[in-house]
């Protein structure tokens, strides 16, 4: 990457940061929930400890997974793709990035790193909250070991990653953060999981991304996950695909529109 | 920031900042923009003026590579546009309608972000351009605190941060007071006169134009009608014209109908207005004229043609197809 990339980069991630309210929330939605769960579960022990195992060690590692990857970490990896999607034509600045005769294609090229820097720096913060809860909670429970831990921080950084990046494209094609913000947690949270569960659908379920995702995880990811059985080459295309697809979906009405 | 603009990007320097030629722009059935033929010297102000719809903005983002043009060709800086638009616009810096920012951000933080765009060397010009326009000292505050006076001098920041030989000004002195109105004409005239660089300023606002501007091009329904020099446009064919005070007007009339310097002559409540066919020397003639014959001249004024007269008379042909006028 060129310095002028870099710094085009570094400029795109200065305006995502200091976007103080998407990034409370953020924040609340990528590690909240998992600040609940180890307290929820940790309250539980405590109070009945023949109902309730520990809160942390393996079983508490997959469901600190589970929640960040396939649940609250793609909402988030959501909130930061269409900031970074859209920031620059919401605040009616893209022309003035445009009028400086830099090509629109390096322009976009640009959302794309600095949101996944974000992304990944929040979501890095939301693995350490699973460890610190798998270890410091384990009791006498086994813990994971190096090569699941690494898995699961690489699940991590890749189930958020493809979102955030599918979240750049699609709302650099709509150029409108309510409708994408709207759109993508919409597919998320009900569209996707309902089409992985109509059987009828047979092997076209396997376009899915959030199937696609499920496949690498490293832990049991339970009735959330694994509806349709695809082999591991097939995943990776089906998310290479989703990337490719809304990219250049973005890149192209990036280069298009009027400014 | 003081120095000289940058040195042109190799181009071909045949003296045009802007050039345009039949440039056309059609929004479906509607033409905003028709065939403007326009040419901006280098190192001067040149004022874009036109009333509201008239196409201004149009042919400016279309100048910038914005929206595409339907016909019509253009060159910036002696680049072609759009064909060599990221070279054309290297040393061109503009604002486009009202200038916007991240409000979330700093003033210097909205121009860290402009000056990575730009390229390594824009980000040492932050600090001048700052100073530059007045907002050194409220750098460091977020935009959306800003007046509409202060984002327009932050717009004019993030466009020296190209070092521009070129400035394309889209109304700049909207929502200015007064005083920043006199500003802003100061540092127009400063950055024309003192650094060599060209600014093209689209207004609606004549007596802007004419403070500020050496040549305008006036424009109405999407055409040039016409464009020269700030005082021929405003003169219109009526170059040299006096008002002349005698003490028997009719007689004085009667003598300069004969005149071979005088083109037309006629009584107004003034006094005598007199076209004549030449300067100066045309009006000595008239005057000698008058006196040889007895007659007592106690004015002699040449008469000052305003642009906002000249502005009126073209673009007040509202019912009319325009009509073409070339100074």
């Amino acid at each position: 990457m060129s310095a002028l990339a870099l710094r085009m980069v570094d400029a795109d991630l200065l305006k995502l940061r200091k976007r103080r309210g998407t990034l409370a929330w953020v924040l609340v939605l990528a590690l909240a929930p998992l600040l609940i769960l180890y307290v929820v579960k940790v309250l539980q022990h405590s109070s009945t400890p023949l109902q309730h195992g520990p809160a942390g060690g393996t079983p508490g590692f997959t469901d600190g997974v589970r929640l960040l990857c396939l649940f609250f970490g793609p909402l988030a990896a959501i909130l930061i793709g269409v900031e970074a999607g859209t920031a620059d034509v919401s605040a009616g600045v893209w022309r003035d990035l445009v009028v400086t005769g830099r090509s629109r294609t390096a322009l976009f090229a640009s959302r794309v790193p600095a949101a996944l820097a974000l992304c990944w720096a929040v979501m890095l913060i939301g693995y350490g909250l699973v460890l610190i809860g798998t270890y410091a909670f384990a009791g006498g429970l086994p813990t994971p070991d190096a090569a699941l831990v690494l898995n699961g921080l690489a699940f991590t950084l890749m189930a958020t990653g493809a979102v955030c990046v599918v979240a750049v494209g699609f709302s650099s094609l709509t150029t409108s953060k309510p409708a994408s913000v709207t759109a993508l947690i919409g597919w998320q949270l009900v569209a996707s999981p309902l089409l992985a569960n109509i059987g009828s659908l047979g092997s076209a379920r396997d376009a899915l991304l959030s199937q696609a995702v499920v496949h690498f995880s490293p832990v049991h990811v339970g009735d959330r996950g694994a509806a349709v059985s695809m082999s591991q080459g097939t995943a990776l295309v089906v998310l290479l695909a989703w990337m490719a697809v809304f990219t250049a979906l973005g890149a192209w009405r990036t280069r298009t529109m009027d400014a | 920031m003081r120095s000289q603009p940058a040195e042109a990007p190799s181009s071909t320097d045949d003296g045009a900042a802007i050039e345009a030629s039949g440039v056309t722009k059609r929004f479906g059935e509607r033409t905003a923009v028709d065939g403007v033929d326009l040419f901006v010297p280098r190192g001067s102000a040149f004022g874009f003026l036109g009333p509201n719809g008239a196409g201004k903005t149009t042919m400016i983002r279309m100048l910038l590579g914005l929206t595409p043009a339907s016909a019509g060709t253009m060159r910036v800086l002696g680049h072609p546009v759009p064909a060599e638009r990221e070279t054309a616009l290297r040393h061109v810096g503009a604002i486009v309608e009202d200038p916007r920012f991240h409000q979330h951000l700093t003033g210097r933080e909205n121009l860290k972000v402009v000056a990575a765009v730009r390229g390594s060397d824009a980000d040492a010009r932050i600090a001048p351009a700052l100073a530059r326009v007045g907002l050194s000292e409220r750098a460091e505050e977020r935009v959306k605190s800003y007046s509409l006076g202060m984002r327009q001098r932050l717009g004019v920041a993030r466009c020296l941060l190209a070092d521009p030989q070129l400035l394309i000004l889209d109304e700049p002195t909207n929502g200015l007071d007064p005083g920043g109105i006199q500003e802003f004409r100061v540092m127009i005239r400063d950055m024309v006169e003192q650094e060599g660089r060209t600014v093209f300023i689209s207004s609606h606002l004549l007596d802007e134009v004419e403070k500020i501007c050496d040549a305008a091009a006036i424009v109405d329904r999407g055409r040039v009608i016409t464009q020269g020099p700030i005082a021929e446009l405003a003169a219109g064919g009526a170059q040299h014209e006096l008002i002349v005070g005698v003490d028997d007007p009719a007689r004085a009339l009667a003598l300069l109908d004969g005149l071979a310097e005088v083109r037309e002559a006629r009584l107004s409540d003034e006094g005598l207005r007199v076209l004549l066919s030449d300067g100066p020397q045309a009006a000595a003639a008239v005057n000698a004229c008058l006196v040889s014959a007895g007659l007592a001249v106690v004015r002699l004024e040449p008469v000052r043609h305003s642009l906002e007269q000249r502005f009126l008379e073209i673009t007040s042909r509202l019912d009319a197809p325009p009509q073409e006028v070339r100074s």
